[in-house]
């Protein structure tokens, strides 16, 4: 069993975990999606699924990415400063669906990996989460 | 010589509408691939135009089977966010009608696992055992499908008749400890279709993060009902069956034991239903600005709600899903590389796959 408070500190984060709604919480920092994912791999911790928020007018969009390790579900937001991020795939294979799903509600990128349709049918536009319709 | 053989979206072998195209040398499937959002209805997308009220009422019509327990992940994480603890009595209830939900769930998916194999007389055991379990929830609900129990604070409706339920789960033991777990272990039939076929190991179960009985079945000793206990799971006691084989027979007999399981965790919480209040009695609600989020072992698996909300506002800003079929629905692929053609309906159905949820 890892405990929580040795994390931060594996993976170069000074902010503590900060618990709230149920969720531990730890801002990522510098830190990339692929060294974090490579993290949780080395704890062995359980991929559960990444939430995409489109945020107010032009402050773009956020991704939480979620892990549970022994019970305890965390939280890493990311602020995504264009509509693209790494794709984690090939670290963590149970986030094939659900990158392609937020491809297609929210019309992010994920870079490095091919995508096939998943809710929607080929050929339609990604994007069909988003408040303002995509042409 | 390959070809591929497209089973659905619209299939006599699917109970949902979806897509598995299958490649295949002779008899045996060499690859597929998956196809869902046929039952796509945007509903994450609608809730944030529904008031907190509403919203439960619509969460509750994502999924058919496990309506209770999407009513029971939102009211939890809406709990978070108004602050408000639902009292003991509510916290037992909610316990009893989610393991209603997941007899009522399991019996289901055993008697269209019997279909499958072609054991039509199974099949009706099942249902006629279902019918009883439905019976307890119209009688507690005054509905079949939407109880409409839980509430932001509690619950709507008070378990008044106890004995009631007791019976019933004297009747589903009996019966599960007579024919269905003897039968479905035993049975040459049941052996032959569901022993080795449909396989996930216990390192794939791992890598494509598979929930509740489809991982507990290769291995996986994960629970949310012990590992995160939630409304009054901390004050039961009872096992999560375990199995190491990973093929459709091990997914069989998870749920079967889980049914016993079921039935014991019923008898303890009518046991020890505490006296009190439904519900914390408010009827108007603040909610903070922030997210909340609530995981719940729903009969397929962990479901997971993140609710965010700004105060002041009587919509939520967003509600996103994931469901257990969400998550195990990809591993689908890798149980059928190598099976013969004829065994696949009866291996996707071993994951109780649920496309109403998975596709929102």
């Amino acid at each position: 069993m890892t405990s929580l408070e040795f994390i931060p500190a594996t993976l170069g984060i000074h902010e503590p975990w900060v618990e709230k709604g149920g969720v531990h919480w730890l801002q990522p920092g510098k830190l990339t999606v692929r060294e974090l994912a490579q993290a949780m791999n080395a704890i062995h911790a359980r991929f559960i699924t990444i939430t995409a928020y489109e945020l107010p007018k032009d402050e773009g969009l956020r991704l939480e990415y979620h892990w549970d390790l022994d019970g305890q579900l965390l939280g890493f937001p990311f602020q995504l400063a264009a509509k693209s991020i790494e794709s984690i795939y090939d670290l963590c294979e149970a986030v094939d669906w659900i990158e392609r799903e937020i491809h297609e509600g929210f019309a992010i990128d994920f870079v490095g990996r091919d995508y096939q349709p998943l809710l929607l049918r080929e050929g339609q536009t990604p994007g069909v989460n988003l408040r303002e319709e995509v042409k | 010589m390959s070809y591929k053989i497209p089973m659905g979206p619209y299939h006599p072998g699917l109970e949902e509408p979806y897509k598995l195209d299958m490649i295949c040398t002779g008899e045996t499937v060499t690859d597929a691939n998956l196809s869902i959002g046929f039952n796509f209805r945007g509903i994450e997308h609608l809730a944030e135009s529904r008031n907190y009220i509403q919203v439960i009422a619509l969460m509750e019509r994502v999924c058919g089977i496990c309506s209770n327990i999407h009513t029971l992940t939102l009211c939890q994480a809406m709990e978070g966010l108004t602050g408000l603890t639902p009292p003991p009595r509510a916290q037992y209830i909610r316990v009893i009608v989610a393991e209603l939900e997941r007899l009522h769930s399991h019996t289901l998916w055993a008697g269209i696992a019997a279909k499958l194999m072609g054991f039509k007389t199974m099949f009706m055991t099942c249902f006629e055992l279902r019918e009883k379990v439905m019976d307890v929830l119209q009688a507690i609900s005054g509905n079949r499908v939407n109880y409409s129990m839980n509430r932001i604070g509690g619950v709507n409706r008070d378990i008044e008749d106890p004995d009631a339920i007791l019976k019933m789960v004297e009747a589903i033991e009996a019966e599960m400890a007579r024919t269905v777990i003897p039968i479905f272990t035993t049975s040459r039939t049941a052996r032959s279709r569901c022993a080795g076929i449909g396989v996930l190991t216990h390192e794939k179960a791992a890598s494509c993060g598979v929930v509740g009985p489809t991982a507990r079945a290769s291995g996986l000793a994960q629970d949310l009902r012990h590992a995160a206990p939630y409304a009054a799971y901390a004050e039961m006691e009872f096992n999560s069956p375990v199995e190491q084989d990973g093929d459709v027979r091990a997914r069989l007999m998870v749920r079967a034991l889980e049914i016993m399981e079921s039935c014991r965790i019923l008898r303890q919480a009518l046991a020890k239903l505490p006296p009190g209040e439904l519900h914390t009695g408010d009827d108007k609600f603040n909610f903070m600005t922030g997210t909340a989020t609530s995981r719940v072992e729903a009969p397929r698996g962990e479901v997971m709600y993140s609710v965010s909300w700004k105060e002041g506002s009587r919509n939520p800003a967003r509600i996103h899903v994931r469901t257990p079929t969400f998550a195990n629905m990809p591993a689908i692929r890798w149980m059928v590389l190598g099976a013969r053609l004829a065994d696949t309906p009866l291996i996707q159905a071993s994951i109780d796959p649920c496309y109403s949820c998975t596709d929102r």
